[in-house]
């Protein structure tokens, strides 16, 4: 069974400098699988490799040693590219073009049927809410507009892997919201989605499995839940109607608590958690809002650059 | 295969007609050559050889200007830019792109070539000058030499910056030009060194004269078609070979 991304022992070594004598790993022996279906969040901080992965997927640059495949093809190969959308980090699409005119390109490239093209065109242009704007040249977007169009440009031939670098970069909260309804949406239709990004939230929100980068190497790798249940147990709980007297003398075990106003802001152990509801609601208090103590990815991610001290892009040789 | 071909052609040349330098440049030549009897001191005998002279030498200098600007240009600023990524990373092989890219530059500097080349003419018709087959011939040939340079421009553009390639294509103009009196110098230089490179230039810069009709067409001279045919396959070889091995480097290339 061929899986959609397959990359074994990947690595990457840039050479800088006007000699290219000063050499950058960029990727160390990097494994990874992306399952049909799924949509794969590859995380880390800036520098991490996040990016060279995706464009060794994308023929876009050749790796130094190991195995990058997708669907089980090598991505030199045009076969393997049909199958594939791609929206790099900070896009740069032709601004002489229109924002139609730019799709309509791609989805000829990516060989959609000179009969199917204008509908699907105009489909896919609606779908990131450029309707308005797809007769206006490029040069005149915003930078949402632009990650929009091109957001565009990567779906226009319906492929089923699609590569995301950095979605949501640049997008205002509206933006970022529309971009993740999309991304579930093409999940919903069977497209598998590998995105790469620091933005935690967007993380928790849409993916089926991580894997974290620090340096070029995987860290960390799992469902959202096996990696935020593994990692922190506690829990914020928000309570109202409730003064500090009373909530002290229930004799629940809590780490913190905070009076803040009217609220009392409680954090506790995940095992505690039920207990505590239970007597508070019992001794007339309201519980208004309860939530992981932190965000529990943000604390994984943070643990896991400490555990690698904190480096920051690649290593050099 | 087909339609990515063409349309990657065809957007060559629409972001070339809705660039500013080329339309300056079309907008210069048309000038130039409907003022070009105007700027010549008509003296009877000559003015019918000045007006082809004149008129063919304009449209030849704004040719190579905007032949080496596109060519060096266009895909060293797709790689700075980045817009590059967008499109080989469709199901488009580096080589399709990079003939499609070349292809667009040509068909351009055709229709420009062929706008000047109208007006040429109609300027001739206008002051009653003889038209002459040498006259199409050399504007033809012409459009050869821009290929031979527009292939070199891919060529350097293939690994290094739009500079480097604008550079390096306006020295092999140069060099193209002067190639046969370089090979007469170094036949008669007594400096061994000195000898073989200036042999050396000769062969590996391409005689460029070979396309260079103008004197014959100012003075209504015809040509044998052999030698003719003979210089279009020399020109077509030789651009061959330069967009050949720019496929090739493109294709190892990384874009980063
Ligand atoms: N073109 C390049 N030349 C040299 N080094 C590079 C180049 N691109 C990336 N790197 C280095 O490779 C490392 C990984 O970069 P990248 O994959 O872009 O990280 P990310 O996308 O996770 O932020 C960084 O240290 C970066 O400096
Ligand atoms: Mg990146």
């Amino acid at each position: 069974m061929t899986h959609p991304i397959e990359v074994h022992q990947l690595s990457k070594t840039y050479r800088l400098g006007f000699l290219m004598n000063r050499r950058v790993r960029a990727l160390d022996k990097l494994d990874l699988t992306v399952r049909e279906g799924e949509v794969f969040g590859l995380l880390g901080p800036n520098g991490a490799g996040k990016s060279t992965t995706i464009k060794i997927l994308l023929n876009l640059v050749r790796q130094s040693s190991g195995t990058a495949l997708v669907f089980g093809r090598e991505p030199s190969s045009a076969d393997a590219r049909r199958l594939l959308g791609y929206l790099p980090e900070n896009p740069a699409p032709y601004e002489y073009l229109t924002g139609r005119e730019f799709v309509t390109l791609a989805a000829t490239l990516g060989g959609v049927s000179s009969a199917d093209r204008p509908a699907r065109v105009s489909q896919v242009i609606e779908m990131v809410g450029m309707g308005q704007h797809a007769s206006l040249q490029i040069r005149r977007y915003s930078k949402g507009m632009l990650q929009r169009i091109c957001l565009a440009q990567a779906i226009v031939h319906r492929p089923k892997l699609l590569i995301l670098d950095e979605p949501t970069s640049g997008l205002d909260p509206v933006g970022r919201r529309q971009i993740r309804d999309l991304i579930l949406e093409e999940r919903r239709n069977g497209t598998t989605i590998l995105f790469c990004t620091h933005v935690i939230p967007d993380v928790e929100a849409v993916c089926d499995r991580i894997a974290v980068l620090v340096g070029g190497n995987r860290v960390r790798e799992g469902t959202v839940n096996e990696l935020v249940t593994s990692s922190v147990p506690l829990v914020e709980v928000t309570v109202e109607s409730l003064s500090r007297e009373k909530f002290d003398a229930l004799g629940v075990p809590f780490n913190e608590v905070h009076a803040i106003g009217e609220r009392l802001l409680v954090r506790t152990e995940d095992a505690h958690t039920q207990a505590l509801l239970q007597k508070v609601l019992a001794a007339g208090g309201r519980v208004t809002r309860l939530l992981p103590a932190r965000f529990s990815l943000e604390d994984l991610f943070i643990q896991a650059m400490n555990e690698s001290h904190h480096r920051v892009g690649g290593r050099l040789l | 295969m087909i339609a990515a071909f063409s349309a990657l052609m065809l957007n060559g040349f629409r972001e070339a007609r809705r660039n500013r330098v080329t339309l300056a440049v079309v907008f210069f030549a048309v000038l130039l050559l409907l003022g070009s009897a105007f700027l010549t001191e008509v003296t009877v005998s000559t003015f019918d050889r000045v007006l082809v002279d004149v008129g063919l030498g304009v449209m030849s200098l704004l040719m190579v200007l905007l032949a080496i600007f596109l060519s060096s240009g266009l895909l060293g600023r797709e790689i700075e830019r980045r817009t590059i990524f967008m499109m080989v990373s469709k199901p488009v092989s580096r080589a399709t792109f990079l003939v499609a890219r070349l292809a667009g530059t040509m068909l351009t500097l055709a229709v420009v070539l062929a706008a000047m080349g109208a007006t040429f003419f109609l300027v001739l018709m206008l002051y009653g000058t003889r038209l002459h087959p040498t006259q199409f011939l050399a504007i033809g040939m012409l459009w050869m030499e821009l290929l031979l340079l527009c292939s070199i421009g891919f060529l350097i553009s293939s690994f290094s910056t739009p500079m480097i390639s604008g550079l390096v294509t306006t020295c092999v103009f140069f060099a193209g030009h002067l190639s046969p009196d370089m090979y007469w110098a170094a036949e008669r230089s007594k400096n061994l060194p000195l000898k073989y490179l200036g042999k050396a230039i000769y062969y590996v810069v391409p005689n460029l004269e070979r396309f260079n009709y103008r004197p014959r067409a100012t003075y209504f001279l015809t040509q044998p078609a052999g030698e003719v045919l003979l210089n279009i396959g020399y020109g077509l070889g030789y651009a061959i070979a330069a967009t050949a091995l720019a496929v090739i480097i493109f294709q190892r290339r990384d874009f980063k």
